[in-house]
Order: structure tokens, then sequence, then C-alpha cells
């Protein structure tokens, strides 16, 4: 059976993966505030930040943080254009259409990287020491990676706690996704408050991919499960709710990996999924979550 | 029948012509026949997507989930207990149906993207489930299927390509005759407004069961000829990647009908084929066409070159929409209206209440209606009138108090069934199922009057196809009635304002209600438009229709109300004849301001 | 006769394909009060929406503001060239505190003024003040008109828009109401005022326009239209003989 220290272990390790959740479920609050659209390419856009990482490293030979900046800014980017020219034109047509325009997007990302990285998943350096790099913390052994990870996200919920509560841009942002009409009353632009969202929830999806990449490694078909997983989060943390996503990105982590080292590998996927299909069921609205939200 | 079926319709010979054409074109070549067989199984599939995505507006990521019950389902039985095909492949139809319809039920509760989620969610855990499940096999499936057997005939290579597109043939009549049917309509007035269509009498939660069972059956029935042409069933192969790829060939196809479905489908295996060595292009090639197509082509290549082909061959549609002034029309009595019938007492509202958040939009309303009388019910901004519109039809959660109509309690009734019982109602912004043409939303309106079943429909019985007939008929009636005849068949997104509200006041008639609640009829009309409702609603009246309107024309309600009650903060603060009312010094007050 | 502030010329206004306002035209200048009156349905919402380009469409007409023509600008243009509109239904920013949907209010205005604008907000309305840190949707709605009114203020406006500012609140909430409305009328803020409440409208404008089926019916000083009792019949039918 199981010891403290292996119980920590897994706990830390599922911390660490529910890391990368946490920031897709994050992204797809901002997204589906700010769009009123679930966006299932969230996890393609993980995959992607940190296969730019990994370019960046190769062959710009920078060091792991500057990759980080750089693909979170390159995810900014391409958030922007995908507000543009991906989602903006298919709201015109319904809902619907922009879900399953996000769909395509999947696609679209989903080959795409195999096409310019190949299809095998790729080592992501460390942010210190070694991947194998590890500390001992009330006699479990931790890897060093899961520390960073942890603190980075740790300071990116910070950074946009600060940006969303602090800033009057932020503050713009949430009250037009709040109320359009209120917002053009005040002179905000909701077309570029609704692409600025975008574009920060891509960041936020490619920072996650990065810094989750030394561990879990990036590329293959990882993106559609990461994706899931931080729906799931999402779903159970409550949608509408930051620290709710952020949480339930967390707890999903968590129970994969305990499931992972109660029973076997293969387990674990059915039972998170059918998690999401109970918390539909039992609570939509997901733990912190507010049930009026969902007559959006 | 509306244009767009006609168009599909119209597709399918070509449609068949290519399929002949191919099979006899490359018969020897194995590669291109087995392309064109996965090109028929997925179609089956793809044509019950469509339908779910396109006529009922219902989203689903998880038809592979349903798929693969079909293909797991006839693997084992005749891999275990030696069953053949047919009896096999219906068992895999029927089971795929049975999972349909509980995740139809389940669907009821989720829209838009949370419906998106809960039924990928489904697709997951069948698939996790199929992983997991030693008796199937776990991950490598179940292999050693044999080909379906009739007598003599082994169905595999070129027979297989010719046995696939047959059922795909049978599965395009069927859905097309349901398509044309009671259902039909039923699928299309839920997509187009679903609160409208439940109003007036369609069981909206029942049609999107049913449509989700029906969508589950065929990708079921599709799996099932997979798992015996292939001769084996893995669960990565009917897992998400297989769900988007319907939704690609859908879409790409054309969403809705029939010949979209096909089209894609087919196209998109046959590329699949010659794309084999461009694996990666192809998938990123398909994403970008889908968002391009469902962006700027919302109807697909086939619906896009359907609306090509139309304006080509010139309009079979209707003249220009003239202004013409009118003499009252007569419109259909109510059912219960007979002379020598005694008049029931239609409506009786006691202590009603209903809240919204706390406050209570309508706060202890009573009144019962006298048959055969038009009353007005007015009152400032926000006083509740709507709100007791929607308590009497049934939309909206009653705190307390109750609603009897004709005599029986309706209180918490869905709107459909209390339709049923003779109520009709138009809506504030005259809610008309929009893609439809002004016929097909004037049958919607009768729809609780037919009694064409499901079944009925999709075996195209004698009975479903008179039923057609007589409900075209008492629709034309009604539209002649109404003056309307003339744009019978416009699509009702494209008719100007005062027809619509003229329209959608044919469709409350078409179910010959004998209780007909009007919101707002007058609004945004102009004089002649509003001389012509006054006359309208006089005649019903004539006919002995019971009316009850909500109007702040005052000149028209003083004009033609039987009845006035005034409604202010949610109370009745008024109710006798017109000049009584407008002289009560407490209604002047709630109109023009209180002194001080 | 100094140029108006506000021009609107033979206006058609509505919302797609429905045509509400059929040829409005009316002006408002610097400093006066101005009310619109009318039953429901007659276009009057229609006219605010139509002006400050947020959820009504403008059809043909035009429209000039301070000197420039805003027919077909932006909702945008539109606030930062001094023309606030409080709707209807408010439009606050429900999720977010009194505080913050001042501070939005002024979204538009240099910063350096921010400051400034706070305080006379708070001034002006005390009950605002003791709630700055609360969350708009949890305030009554008597406060929540109140901070829809300062949320425009906070855009230091020359012409103010309200749309029936006294549907849903209680009398004596009103009377609050309309004090600020005579304040700021005192101070040389031009308002377009639109009420069912028509006494209550005709007793704190100048002028006044009753709006019936989409135009303007009858139009003359708040005086004259209080004592006339053609108002009476446009909002409860019947003709003047019936009065």
């Amino acid at each position: 059976m199981l010891q403290v220290g292996g119980l920590a272990q897994l706990v830390v390790a599922g911390l660490t993966v529910g890391s990368g959740y946490a920031l897709v479920a994050l992204g797809i609050h901002i997204i589906l505030r700010a769009t009123r659209v679930i966006n299932f390419a969230q996890g393609e856009f993980v995959v992607l930040g940190g296969l730019i990482a990994y370019t960046c490293v190769t062959r710009l030979s920078a060091n792991a943080f500057v990759a980080l900046a750089l693909a979170t800014l390159a995810g900014f980017l391409l958030g922007l254009c995908y507000e543009r020219f991906v989602l903006r034109p298919a709201a015109r047509v319904g809902d619907l259409a922009v879900t399953i325009a996000t769909i395509g997007t999947v696609s679209i990302l989903l080959y795409g990287h195999a096409l310019i990285w190949g299809s095998l998943p790729a080592p992501l350096p460390p942010f210190s020491g070694t991947a194998a790099s590890t500390v001992e913390l009330a006699g479990a052994s931790i890897q060093v990676q899961s520390l960073w990870v942890l603190g980075l996200l740790a300071l990116a919920l910070c950074a946009l706690y600060a940006f969303f509560e602090r800033t009057t841009f932020g503050k713009a942002i949430r009250a037009a996704a709040n109320s359009p009409t209120g917002a053009q009353l005040v002179g905000i632009d909701v077309g570029t408050t609704r692409m600025m969202s975008v574009g920060i929830s891509i960041a936020l999806a490619a920072f996650g991919g990065t810094i989750i990449g030394p561990i879990t490694l990036v590329g293959g078909a990882g993106g559609v499960a990461i994706a899931i997983k931080g729906f799931v989060g999402a779903v159970v943390g409550g949608l509408d709710s930051p620290v709710g996503c952020a949480l339930g990105g967390l707890v999903v982590g968590v129970v994969e990996k305990l499931l992972e080292g109660a029973f076997s590998y293969g387990i674990a996927d059915p039972i998170v999924y059918s998690l999401l299909l109970v918390a539909l069921l039992v609570r939509p609205q997901g733990l912190l979550g507010r049930r009026a939200a969902l007559r959006d | 029948m509306s244009e767009r079926l006609r168009a599909d319709a119209r597709a399918l010979p070509v449609l068949a012509l290519a399929v002949v054409a191919y099979g006899f074109a490359f018969h020897e070549n194995a590669t291109l026949v087995q392309a064109g067989t996965y090109g028929a199984i997925y179609a089956i599939a793809a044509i019950g997507l469509s339908i779910l995505l396109g006529n009922v507006a219902q989203i689903s990521i998880g038809q592979a989930g349903f798929f693969g019950v079909g293909a797991y389902t006839l693997a084992y039985v005749t891999t275990n207990a030696h069953w053949n095909f047919v009896p096999a492949a219906l068992l895999g139809t029927a089971l795929a149906a049975a999972l349909g319809l509980a995740v139809g039920v389940v669907a009821l509760r989720f829209r838009g993207h949370y419906l998106a989620m809960a039924t990928l969610a489904f697709g997951l855990i069948v698939v996790g489930v199929f992983h997991q499940s030693a008796a199937l096999g776990g991950a490598n499936g179940i292999s050693d299927v044999p080909f379906p057997q009739f007598g003599a005939l082994t169905i595999s290579g070129l027979a297989a390509y010719w046995f696939s597109w047959a059922m795909v043939a049978l599965v395009a009549v069927v859905s097309l005759n349901v398509l044309r049917g009671r259902t039909g309509r039923a699928f299309e007035a839920l997509r187009n407004d679903e609160l409208a269509a439940e109003v007036a009498g369609v069981p909206t939660r029942r049609t999107k069961i049913l449509a989700f069972a029906f969508a589950g059956a065929l990708a079921g029935f599709a799996g099932s000829i997979d798992a015996g042409y292939l001769g084996l069933v893995t669960p990565d192969t009917v897992g998400v990647q297989l769900s988007i790829d319907l939704l690609l060939m859908v879409v790409l196809g054309g969403v809705g009908g029939v010949s979209g479905a096909i089209f894609g489908a087919a196209l998109i295996s046959i590329v699949n084929l010659y794309g084999h060595d461009l694996e990666n292009w192809r998938f990123v090639i398909y994403g970008v066409l889908v968002i391009v197509v469902v962006t700027l082509f919302p109807g697909g290549i086939v619906g896009s070159l359907g609306r090509i082909a139309a304006r080509r061959r010139g309009s079979r549609e209707a003249p220009p929409i003239e202004q013409q002034s009118r003499a009252p029309a007569a419109p259909a009595p109510g059912r219960a209206a007979d002379a020598g019938a005694a008049p029931i007492e239609w409506l009786r509202v006691r202590d009603l209440v209903m809240r919204f958040g706390g406050l209570a939009a309508v706060d202890g309303v009573s009144f019962a209606l006298e048959p055969g009388r038009l009353t007005s019910l007015i009152g400032p901004n926000g006083a509740g009138k709507t709100t007791v519109f929607n308590a009497i039809c049934g939309i909206g959660r009653v705190a307390s108090g109750s609603i009897a109509i004709a005599g029986r309690d309706v209180t918490g009734w869905q709107p459909h069934r209390i339709a049923g019982l003779g109520v009709a109602r138009s809506f504030q912004n005259a809610r008309l199922f929009a893609e439809m043409t002004v016929l097909e939303n004037v049958m919607a309106g009768a729809y609780r009057l037919e009694d064409t079943s499901f079944v009925a429909d999709l075996l195209a019985l004698p009975a479903a196809r008179r039923g057609e007939r007589v409900a075209r008929e008492r629709a034309r009636e009604m539209l002649r009635l109404l003056d309307l005849e003339r744009i019978a068949a416009v699509p009702a997104k494209e008719l100007a304002f005062g027809d619509r509200r003229r329209v959608e006041l044919a469709r409350a008639l078409a179910s010959e209600p004998g209780l007909l609640l009007i919101d707002e009829p007058a609004a945004g009309l102009g004089a002649s438009e509003r001389a012509r409702l006054r006359d309208d609603l006089l005649g019903l009246r004539a006919r002995g229709m019971t009316l009850l309107l909500i109007e702040h024309d005052m000149r028209l309600v003083m004009e033609i109300s039987d009845r006035v009650m005034v409604l202010r903060f949610g109370t009745l603060i008024a109710d006798g004849l017109p000049a009584a009312v407008r002289a009560d010094p407490h209604v002047q007050a709630a109109y023009l301001g209180a002194a001080g | 006769m100094s140029a108006a502030l506000l021009c609107v010329r033979d206006l058609h206004a509505g919302y797609g394909e429905l045509a509400v306002l059929r040829g409005v035209t009316l002006d408002v200048h610097a400093g006066e009060t101005v009310a619109i009156l009318g039953a429901n349905g007659a276009g009057k919402s229609t006219l605010l929406r139509a002006i400050s380009h947020v959820g009504a469409d403008v059809r043909s007409g035009t429209l000039t503001f301070a000197g420039t023509d805003i027919t077909r600008s932006s909702a945008v243009d539109v606030v930062t060239l001094g023309l606030s509109h409080v709707p209807e239904g408010r439009a606050l920013f429900t999720e977010l505190s009194v505080d913050d949907n001042l501070r939005l209010g002024a979204y538009r205005r240099p910063r350096t003024e921010l400051a400034a604008s706070l305080g006379d907000v708070y001034e002006r309305f005390p009950a605002l003040a003791a709630r700055r840190s609360q969350i708009a949707f949890s305030l009554s709605g008597g406060e929540q008109q109140m901070l829809a009114v300062a949320r425009a203020l906070m855009a230091r406006p020359k012409l103010l828009m309200l749309d029936e500012p006294s549907t849903g609140l209680s009398p004596q909430i009103v009377v609050q109401i309309f004090g600020v409305i005579s304040e700021l009328r005192a101070q040389g803020t031009a308002l377009l005022l639109v009420e069912q409440n028509a006494l209550l409208a005709l007793r704190n404008a100048d002028r006044a326009l009753v709006f019936e089926h989409g135009h303007v019916a009858l139009e003359g000083s708040a005086d004259a239209l209080q004592r006339d009792d053609r108002v009476q019949a446009v909002y409860l039918g019947g003709t003047v003989d019936d009065a």
C-alpha cells in the first residue's frame, strides 16, 4: 500500500500535471466570458506553446525562461489572430458555427504540429538542474521541475489577478463581458476587449504548455487529452469562476495521479471523463460557480 | 415541401448515378472500391448526424460512441454466438438507438457548448469502457468477425461496395420520409424557434430525444456494417477522431438533410485514400475547410451548389408582396364554438403569483374570461402582462395560484400540452419559424390536430401520406381565409413586417383554438395595417373565439374590447368596461403619473 | 437662437427589419431639458438608442451633436463627444464594485480628471459613497439607478439622456432621482428625458414632445402641455371630446 511519502509524491505529481489543466481551464474560462463559447482547441494551443518553446531552445539556443517568455508572447499574438480570423467571422453565423470552427481548429493544430515538429513528443529542458533532479520534502522525493511548475502557476495566477482586478483595461474587459451594452455606453470597444481576452487566454495556454513540457513532454496526441481534462476541471470547479477553474484543474490532476497510483494506468481516463458527465448532471455550475451563469 | 428538401431529393439521383458509375469504372481496383465502401458506411452515420445537427440543431461530438456500440455488438454476437449478419446488425442498431434515447434524455438538460461537451464525454466514456472491458477484447478489440453472408453470397470486396451503397439508399429514403412528414416539420420548428414550437403544440422534448435516438440508430447501423466489412473492431477506430471526422464530413458536405452528408462522406473517404501520404496535410486542410465553410458557406458544398442552381433556374418564388387594403377576413371558428354547444369557461386564473429572483412579477392575479368575448390586458411597462400570458401558456414556474383551461387545472403543464387543449398564442415579436415557408409555418401550427406517428412517417405509410395531404389542404385554406396565399411559398425570414404578424396569426389559428392570446399585435404597424388588424380581431370575435389581448395602442383597445383589465406592478387595478376603465382615476394615475 | 446641441432630422430608426421611428425631428439646446412622452411602443426608447448607437439601427435621417455629424458614428465616438445614455435596463456592470463601475464611466476621459470626478460624484450621491466597494448587483433598485446615472456623469457629458429613470422605483427614490435631475438642470447640463410618468416629466422639463406610433404628435413647452387634454388622449385612447 502507499506510504505517506508515496502519497505525497502522487499528490505533487497530480498538482504538477494539474497545473497544466488549471491553466487550460482558466483559458477556457476567459474565452467563455469574452465570447460565450467553449474553445475546444484550447489544449492544442497548450501543445503549440510547448513546441514553440522547444524551437526557441533548440534553434535560438535560448534558455528555458526566455523560451517561456517568447512562447507566451507568441501565444498572445496567435490568440489575437484566432479571435479576429476564426472566432469573430464564425460568430456572425451563430454559436453552433463557432463551436464547429473551434473543432476545425483542433484538426488544423493537431496535425499541423505533427507536420512542423513531427509526431514524436519533444523533450523540453527543465528550468533548472536536470530532468531528474529531485528534492527531499517530508520524506518524499519531489521533482525540482514540479516546484518550478507550481511556482510559475502561482506567478501566472497573481499576474492575472493583478491585471483583471487592478488595471483599468482588465476591468474594462470584465465589464465588456458582463454587459456589452453597458460597456458600449461608457465607450469601451467591445471588439477590442474580446480580442484581448482571447489573446490572454491563448497566451496562458502557451505558458502552460511550456512549464509542464519538461515533465509531460509536448507534442503527439497529448493536446486532446489535456483539453478534455482541462474542461473537466473547469466544469467541476465552475466555468464562470476563475478560482473554480484553476482549482478544478488541480483537482483533476490529483485525482488522475491518485487513480493511476492506486489502480492501473488506463483506468484514470474513463473515470475522469465520467466525472465530467456526473458534474454536468449533478452540479453543472461546478463547485464554485453560480446557477445563474448557466442560462448563458 | 420546402425548397431545401426538394433540392435534397433532386440531388439523390445524381449521387446514385455517380455511385453506380464509380462502381462500374473501378470495379477492378480494390483500393478504390474499398474507399468507396468506406464512403458508404460513413455516409450512413453522417446522415444521422446531419439531421441531428442541421435539422434539429443539436450538436453531438460523440457519434462515434453509437458507431462503436453497433460495431462491437455485431462483432460480439457474430463471433461468440454465431448470429447472422441481419439479426446482428438489427441488434446493434437497436442498442445504439436505445443508447441514443438515453443520451437524448440527458441532452435535454444542456444546450450549446454544454451539449457538445456532454456528447464528447459520452463518446469518451464508451471508448473507455471498450478499452477496459476484457470480454470485448480490451485494447485489441474483437477480430475475426465474419463477412455478412446471404446464403451463398459473401459480402466482401466489390459485393460489399454495392451492398453498403444499397443500405445508404435505404437509409436515405427512410430519412427523407421522416423529414418530409410531420416529424420533419416538428424538427424544423424546433430548430427555428424552440419556444414558439412548444407553444404551437410540438412536444419539443420528445422530439429532441427522438432525433438523438434516430441519429444514434443510424450511427450504430453504420458501425455494424463496418465491423462486418473490416472483420475487426478496436477501441481506437471508434474514438474521438471518428466523431470529429463525421462532423467534418457533415459540415463540408452540407448540414441538414441527406445528400450533403452522403457527398461529404464520399468526398472525405476518397481524399483520405489519395491523401494517404499527405496524412497530416490532409487534416490541416480539412480543418481550414471546415472553418471556411462554416463561416462563409453555411450550407456546405452541396447547399451552396444547390443555391446557385436555384438562382440559375430562376425564381419560382412568390411574386412581390403588395400592400392591400382589406375587407374583413373570416378565419375558422374555434373548435368549441359550435352553435348550440354551451360555451366553455375557457380560462380561470386564481391568485396567480410568479416570481423572478425574489420579486413578484405577478402578485395575486385572478380573473376568468367570458367565452366569445374580446378582453384586453393593459398596463404600464413592466406591469407583468407578458408574464401572465406566459403563465397561461405554461412558460415559467408558477410560484402559487392556479390556472384552469376549459375546466382543467393546467398549472405546471408543459406548453405543448396546454396547446393541445385548444390554446394558441402569438408573441410580441412575431416568432415565426424563419427558415420555413409561410405554408409550413401554418402547417406546423396545426401539429396537435394531426396524428401521424414517427413510424408511419418513416415507412411512408398511406395513412401518413394522407395525413400530409389533409394537413397541407387545411393550411392552404387558412392562408386563403387570411389572404396570405400569395406568399405561401415565401420563407418566413423574407416576409415584410406587416405580413409577419398575420402569418403568426394564421399559424395560431391553424390549430383551431378556442382561446387565443395575442401579445401586442399592433406594435410597429402602420395606420392601414392597424385597421386591417382591427377588422381581423373583430372578425374572430364574431366567429365565437375567446380572445385575450395585450396592447398599448389605447385607441384600438378602447375601440374593440368588450372588457379591459389593467395590470400594474403585478396586480389588477381595474377590470371592467372600456369607458369605465378609462375614466378610472387610478388608471389615469398609473399611466400619466400621480400628482405629487 | 443658438445652434442646437443635438439636432435630429427626419430620423427613421428601428431594429433590423422592424421600423419604429418614422421621421422624427427635434432639437435639444445646451442647458435645456426636453422630455419625451408617449405610450409604450411609441418609439421613445428607440430614439435614445438610435442616438447613442447602442441597441437600435439608424435607417435614414441625420443626427448632429455639438456640430459633429454622428449619424454613422460608433457608440464609442458618441460617448467621447460628450453624449451619455442611461438606458432603461441600466446596463450596470453587475459583477463589479460601485467604485469600478464609476471609474469605468470615465473610460474615455483623461486620467487626470478621474479623482476629481469621483469626488464630485460621491459627494452628490452619498449613498454610493457609503457602498463604494459593494458589488453592483447587491444594490437596491434605487441605488442601482443612482449608480447608473452617476456612472454616466463620470463622463462629464454635455448632454445626458435618461430612459425612464423612475421605472420600478418607490416614490421616495423617484423624488431623490429627480432631485439629482434638478441639480443637473441648474448646473447647465442638457437633458433628454424619456418618461412614462408624464406629469412627473412635464414638471421637470422645459419642453416636451409626445410620440405616437413612431412620430411626434404633440410638441410644446412643458407648462403648456401639462394643461393640454390631448396628452391624456394619447395615453389613454379616445378623442379630445371624450376627455
